[in-house]
């Protein structure tokens, strides 16, 4: 066979290959989700430990303390995080799809009763800045935390308009958010 | 302008509450020995004067019945988090109360910040959700803001067989004739078999700004107090499954349970009362007369929608 034949077919075969070449699978990208956010709290356990703990009977100015502490700590330890470091464009559209699915048929008005009802909110979002004490915290639909993975204690998700905010609970602490997932 | 400044005036008296003069407290309590006497209040923490006007009443009724604990059904500090929040938004409003002994416990509103839960005079024991027990009376604060599976999981496991009063308490109501906010439709969804095939036999939220008592749902009865603090005038749109209603002034309530009887009076910050009546322990469809339940379903094997194909994805241990 003429050699550039054959370097054609090897190339064809190749691109062949590669467009044929699954996207990465659901579990793969929940998996690299998991990872970023064990790394965020890698960070915040290192923080933390710098600290006295939160105990119960604090008074409101150690509680205010604590957080404002904590944030900042937490700020130093990522301190180049940018939008999109836990929610990479790949995640983000599996967040999409999972959201999707939560808010299928009946679940979808319920879902949207449930979010207009919360008393929605609006916000300026920016990575590893603290929510402010004087905005509700827009309570997150229980369907939607059916289907959404699960979260290592201390963090949580919420639901800012369409958007979608994982927050560091005792820092009370922007962690990262990602714009328009939710319908 | 005439029409003008009677509007104003009509509306500041309906927002103040001014007009009225206090009424003397009269209990319509039957003031058993042993039994649990509680007082409810709901979204009361704005540090101004109508929950100061609130606390006085409470204080003033305690000391003709004198209840052990109060329940918050959320939104307990508005606004600013500081000590000094702290101080005006309750520990100066309820200071007879708090001085007398009388235990407060708290829920989480979507105006908290869910560290209160370590604030001592909250009595939540650094949870986001917990249970307590009174006399015969089984208590459960829940976090509505964030039902997620390991809260329900929680509660499922938590609510005991047998035949003692369940009562749970949390911010937002899942049933509701409010206007502005309405009930959580949702969290119904999720959390109702969990209440019904348990037993529980009432339910306090708050979240709409606004006193109702409903008709029993599924065999549970259900209450919104939400303007012991706050007020929305007018918000309340009854429907047919209101009992009674009232959204005109600030209210609490006074509760005492002994044996099958819960007895309640909702009185105004004017001091009137403008509810009161007994109910009956309910019998849950899904009890038996013993008190023992028919195959409850755990949480965990509730079919989920479209489960096989989206997955659920528990890819975190919780923290121990």
């Amino acid at each position: 066979m003429d050699a550039r034949i054959h370097a054609g077919l090897c190339c064809a075969t190749a691109l062949a290959l590669w467009a044929d070449q699954p996207p990465p699978t659901h579990a793969l990208i929940l998996q690299d989700f998991e990872k970023r956010v064990m790394d965020y709290t890698a960070v915040r356990d290192r923080a933390r430990s710098r600290l006295p703990r939160l105990k119960e009977g604090a008074s409101p100015a150690q509680i205010t303390h604590h957080e404002r502490d904590l944030a900042a700590k937490i700020r130093v330890g990522r301190a180049t995080a940018q939008p999109g470091d836990i929610f990479t464009p790949e995640i983000v559209g599996e967040f999409r799809r999972l959201i999707t699915e939560a808010m299928k048929g009946r679940e979808a008005t319920l879902v949207h009763q449930s979010l207009k009802r919360a008393e929605p909110v609006r916000l300026n979002l920016q990575v590893n800045v603290m929510y402010p004490a004087n905005t509700p915290l827009q309570s997150t639909p229980p369907t939607l935390l059916l289907y959404l993975p699960a979260l290592p204690s201390g963090l949580d998700y919420r639901v800012l308009g369409h958007d979608l905010i994982l927050r560091d609970a005792e820092a009370n602490l922007i962690v990262d958010f990602t714009t328009g997932v939710v319908p | 302008m005439k029409g003008y400044l009677a509007t104003l005036v009509l509306g500041l008296v309906v927002a103040t509450g001014t007009n009225a003069p206090a009424a003397a407290p009269e209990v319509n309590l039957p003031l058993l020995p042993k039994s649990v006497r509680f007082a409810v209040i709901g979204d009361n923490g704005t540090g101004e004067r109508p929950e100061y006007d609130v606390g006085q009443q409470m204080a003033k009724y305690h000391d003709l019945f004198p209840f052990d604990f109060v329940i918050m059904l959320g939104d307990n500090i508005y606004g600013s988090k500081d000590a000094a929040a702290f101080k005006r938004k309750f520990e100066d409003p309820y200071a007879p109360l708090l001085s007398a002994g009388v235990k407060f416990y708290a829920s989480l509103g979507n105006h908290d910040d869910p560290n209160e839960r370590f604030y001592k005079p909250f009595n939540m024991g650094g949870q986001r959700y917990y249970e307590f027990k009174n006399g015969d009376a089984n208590f459960y604060a829940l976090d509505s803001n964030y039902m997620d599976v390991e809260q329900m999981n929680w509660l499922q496991r938590e609510l005991p067989s047998g035949s003692s009063w369940k009562i749970c308490f949390f911010h937002h109501p899942l049933y509701s004739d409010g206007k502005f906010h309405g009930p959580d439709t949702d969290l119904r969804t999720r959390l109702e078999p969990i209440l019904q095939s348990n037993g529980v036999d009432a339910v306090f939220t708050g979240h709409d700004h606004v006193y109702e008592r409903l008709k029993p749902q599924k065999g549970i009865y259900y209450f919104v107090l939400g303007n012991a603090g706050e007020l929305r005038p007018h918000d309340l749109k009854p429907s047919t499954d209101t009992v009674k209603g009232f959204d005109t002034d600030r209210a609490f309530m006074l509760v005492e349970i002994t044996g099958d009887q819960l007895y309640f009076q909702t009185i105004s910050r004017m001091g009137t009362t403008i509810d009161s009546g007994m109910l009956p322990k309910t019998a849950h469809p899904a009890r038996n007369a013993a008190g023992v339940f028919f195959n409850p379903v755990p949480f965990s094997e509730e079919p989920r929608p479209d489960a096989r194909q989206i997955a659920f994805h528990p890819i975190f241990r919780l923290a121990p």
